[in-house]
């Protein structure tokens, strides 16, 4: 990277504040955001509100997978699912297009992103496919979306990534799976795979890293949560043989070991080895995973790491939390709260949720 | 009998050194698989609207009744006959181990329930806990083994302790069962038979209570008849799964990596009989929720017949043989016709009872 754009990259994580124009108060309120199928086969990103009601829908090109929110304009960013090379900018009081980002040539998204804490840059996971290079995209979200440079995640396949809460920086869940589009979405490297949790500070550089022991070096750190106080909670991806007892959450704290929840608890193997989605209640005292391989959802005690509830839903992944609770949506359409040990259902939509639903406050 | 003759084989082969070292008597159960006789071995021409309640009644409740009573006969003799060769005990372990078998597949409600499933069925056991968790407890104090006696002490113990998988080691395990005194073997013995029969009669009991109901009419837990469908077939996946990927597929490994030790109750050579088992609970399950459409019935039978006959040929109780090429080859062709059944399931059951592959399951990222 440059130096102009490794000044670029610490300015945008700094926090330089900028003027607001219109804000998410003019946007009739969506509470989430969710990329879906739709019962003919298109594709779309949908903003929803509390009681699960869709407030608007834009097409996508291909299908979706996460999201992320602009902190004070009514925008967000819907991102291609892996190994798509397109990002759409929505203006959310309407839903409409404001710009399509391309990677450069070479290169592919991961389907996750995240903005500056003052908006003025985008940060998008993507695989330099040739060298299968893990890449942060840096783009000017104060200038038009223009593409400023990238810098290296600090591992292979890249894919959730946050802002850190308790300090500046990004945190990136490096799933160390490499593919290439050639070969769409085949693991090339599962005999020397290495997943990590990178910590990346305001200048660029890496400032922490987290290796898991030797034994779960096949269980791909993919998608990540941060809780208020900073801690990351992050769901992981088992490629090795199935039958095995796997930890599939873990929180982590820089500087600290990691800890695995629900270790020995036999439940873990109706996760299928597979965890789609993670979230913190907002109380921070719970951690939850889907899995719709399993068509489960787990909730964990952040404190003693203990499971407390399991409860079965079919195709289960997008997961969430608002001031009531954890909030899921499934493959079969259903936006539902998760009340003690039932699902309290809010809506049933005829389309196919897909991964992730993305909180917007 | 080609069943003896398989004994003999295998005696005589892989296992004829640990076995001239120790007293065992032959290992495998002689007694064809079956299942429980209170349970339909296939499903009559039904009416969509008799399925579930046939499944209820022909599978499920005679299924876990079956377990339930062959548990209770098992904690019974282990009262009095506690030795692990005891050939009582073993033929009691193996007749209620036959019933889980045929009950595994229904991993939903009272199965589920305060993790019991697990607690009578630690499998497959990956990181081979069992051996060492049974070690300690055979080695343990005087004062930990009278605590075995109480079962709510019991049921504190890890699930590796616990179930139908430790009690296989304790019986057959040529060091495991020698390790400790006959007093100490005798009350770990005991302990384990009694938790699994109040287990078992737990799970029976709500079944009866209360859950049947639910399969029965909609309504807070499933809100529809399909979702009851849903979940029965649900079941029958799973198990077809666990049988595929599972019984079958962790023992073969890979060609250039078998892995024998992984076989499903090798020690007390079932593996192949779990096999046959699951196949013959699985068929009237898959029978009847095909029930209204003959043409799908019948392909269903025709693929379970053919992995039953090559189910029926196979010799190879323990599944020792997926290291030679020409035995391998037979139980990787036993496990393309599970993968045959997995897929007439999935593309033609699953769609005519509303259930299609998941968005999110088929296809994660």
């Amino acid at each position: 990277m440059t130096t102009a754009s490794r000044r670029s990259f610490l300015a945008g994580l700094l926090a330089a504040g900028m003027a607001p124009q219109a804000s998410w108060a003019d946007t009739g309120n969506p509470a989430f955001l969710a990329a879906g199928k739709t019962t003919d086969d298109r594709f779309l990103l949908a903003g929803l509100d509390t009681a699960g009601d869709i407030l608007f829908r834009h097409p996508l090109p291909a299908r979706g997978h996460a999201a992320t929110a602009h902190p004070s304009r009514p925008e967000a960013v819907a991102f291609a699912r892996r190994p798509g090379t397109f990002a759409d900018v929505i203006d959310c009081r309407s839903g409409a297009p404001l710009a399509r980002l391309t990677p450069p040539v070479g290169h592919h998204f991961y389907g996750h992103g995240t903005f500056s804490e003052d908006g003025s840059r985008l940060f998008t996971t993507e695989n330099a496919y040739d060298t299968g290079d893990g890449l942060i995209g840096i783009w000017d979200a104060a200038d038009s979306y223009r593409r400023i440079g990238h810098i290296s995640s600090g591992g292979i396949g890249p894919h959730d990534m946050r802002l850190r809460r308790d300090a500046a920086g990004l945190v990136v869940a490096n799933g160390g799976i490499q593919t290439h589009p050639d070969s769409g979405r085949a693991k090339l490297n599962l005999p020397v795979m290495q997943p990590n949790l990178t910590y990346i500070g305001a200048d660029g550089q890496i400032t922490d890293q987290l290796e898991l022991p030797q034994e779960l070096r096949l269980n791909s750190i993919r998608h990540l949560a941060i809780r208020n106080d900073g801690t990351v909670g992050f769901a992981m991806q088992w490629q090795g043989d199935l039958g095995a007892d796997l930890p599939i959450i873990g929180l982590h704290r820089p500087g600290q070991p990691a800890r695995l929840m629900a270790e020995d608890d036999p439940r873990l193997r109706n996760l299928n080895g597979y965890g789609g989605s993670v979230a913190f209640s907002r109380d921070g005292r719970h951690v939850a995973v889907t899995s719709p391989r399993g068509g489960v959802l787990q909730i964990a005690d952040c404190d003693t790491g203990a499971l407390v509830q399991e409860i079965r839903l079919s195709d289960v992944c997008g997961l969430a939390s608002d001031d009531t609770g954890f909030v899921i949506t499934s493959g079969q359409g259903v936006v539902a709260a998760i009340d003690a040990d039932r699902v309290i259902p809010r809506r049933q939509h005829d389309l196919a949720w897909d991964n992730h639903l993305i909180p917007l406050s | 009998m080609p069943r003896c003759r398989t004994h003999l084989h295998t005696l005589t082969g892989a296992l004829g050194i640990a076995l001239a070292l120790s007293s065992a008597p032959l290992p495998a159960q002689t007694s064809p698989a079956e299942l429980p006789e209170q349970m339909q071995t296939s499903a009559p021409d039904l009416h969509p609207d008799q399925q579930v309640e046939w499944i209820l009644s022909g599978h499920i409740l005679p299924g876990f009744d079956a377990l339930a009573g062959r548990s209770a006969d098992l904690a019974e003799v282990a009262k009095t006959h506690c030795a692990p060769t005891d050939a009582r005990l073993r033929s009691a372990f193996g007749s209620a181990f036959d019933a889980w078998v045929a009950v595994s597949h229904l991993r939903f409600g009272p199965s589920e329930t305060a993790n019991r499933a697990f607690a009578l069925a630690f499998w497959p056991d990956s990181r081979n806990k069992i051996p060492g968790t049974l070690r300690r407890a055979l080695l343990a104090d005087g004062n930990t083994t009278a605590n075995w006696a109480n079962a709510e002490e019991f049921a504190k113990q890890s699930i590796a302790l616990r179930g139908f998988y430790a009690l296989e080691q304790l019986l057959y395990d040529p060091e495991l069962m020698s390790l400790a005194t006959p007093r100490q073997t005798c009350a770990l013995v005991q302990a384990i038979t009694a938790d699994m029969a109040r287990t078992t009669a737990a799970i029976s009991t709500d079944w009866h209570a209360s859950y049947a109901d639910e399969l029965r009419t909609p309504s807070d837990r499933y809100r529809t008849t399909a979702e009851i469908r849903q979940e029965l077939f649900k079941s029958l996946t799973t198990g077809l799964q666990i049988l595929g990927d599972m019984r079958l597929g962790r023992p073969l490994g890979s060609f250039d990596a078998p892995r024998p030790e992984r076989a499903e109750a090798r020690r007390s050579a079932r593996s192949l009989r779990h096999i046959r088992l699951t196949l013959a609970a699985m068929e009237p399950l898959a029978q009847a929720l095909a029930a209204g459409d003959t043409d799908l019935a019948r392909s269903v039978t025709a693929a379970f017949d053919k992995a039953r006959s090559r189910a029926n040929q196979l010799d190879d109780p323990a599944l020792a043989g997926v290291g030679d090429p020409a035995r391998r080859f037979r139980l990787e062709t036993l496990q393309q016709d599970v993968t045959n059944i997995r897929d007439l399931v999935t593309s033609q059951l699953g769609p005519r009872l509303g259930v299609t592959a998941g968005f999110n399951s088929l296809d994660g990222d």
